[in-house]
């Protein structure tokens, strides 16, 4: 199986669903292209495209909540840093991410 | 590949995003209506044989139903393997245990391949094939 190719549907399938949540790719294509490759290469290993920058637990109750786009279940911390962890996703609105501080919840004012 | 076009079947059999099996010369097919253009694969998923008319058409992407299987319809490249089912975190009966891991054992040499496309085109309201 082709990476680019994969690459190119992942794309897709992610942004119908986070279009609707008020996100979008990040504009630096190359973190892009990278953090998709990267998905590639988990589906690969284990036939699901997890989160390339959170561990895995071998819980798939916890380990379905990185599978990307893991926004729906992170809600709440993304809309405040207005990216999601790894950097894949921004908000609609964003067109520096590099502006953007990675806070942990709690100097997110969330805890 | 031949240039020898067959009918297939009618442009307005398939809705968009829908997808429909046909029988050509003993060779099964689906026909992928992408928005109006329209593809035609081979029926059987390149991974364990379900038919693909029984799974999702999202764009020119097919989802075989059986395992979650990706093929890519306008050029039949296989996308991705099966999804790992869930198994639960219950304990299985012994027998059924010992089935799922002699399943899985073989399962781990079961490769998806890529699937055949065939050329299309429309003709007079007709979905041609070349087989």
């Amino acid at each position: 199986m082709e990476a680019e190719s994969r690459k190119r549907a992942l794309q897709y399938f992610f942004d119908k669903v986070v279009a609707p949540m008020g996100f979008k790719f990040t504009p630096d294509a190359k973190l892009k292209d990278f953090l998709l490759e990267q998905e590639v290469i988990l589906e690969r290993k284990h036939g699901i495209p997890f989160c390339p920058c959170q561990p895995m637990r071998h819980d798939r109750a916890r380990d379905m909540k990185i599978v990307c786009p893991c926004i729906p279940f992170h809600r709440e911390h993304f809309d405040a840093i207005k990216r999601c962890w790894c950097g894949l996703f921004v908000h609609q609105d964003v067109i520096d991410p590099d502006s953007l501080p990675q806070l942990p919840p709690k100097d997110a004012g969330l805890e | 590949m031949s240039d020898k076009f067959i009918r297939a079947i009618s442009t307005d059999e398939i809705a968009p995003g829908g997808m429909k099996t046909v029988e050509i010369e003993g060779q099964e097919i689906v026909i992928c209506n992408c928005g109006g253009t329209y593809y035609a694969i081979q029926r059987r998923c390149g991974h364990m044989n379900a038919p693909l008319e029984m799974g999702t058409l999202d764009g020119k992407f097919v989802t075989c139903g059986m395992h979650c299987a990706q093929f890519d319809v306008t050029t039949g490249q296989a996308l991705c393997g099966p999804v790992p089912a869930d198994l639960g975190t219950e304990p299985l009966p012994p027998k059924a245990a010992a089935f799922l891991q002699r399943a899985s054992t073989q399962m781990e040499h079961v490769r998806t391949e890529s699937i055949r496309r065939y050329e299309s085109k429309i003709e007079a309201g007709w979905v041609l094939v070349a087989l």
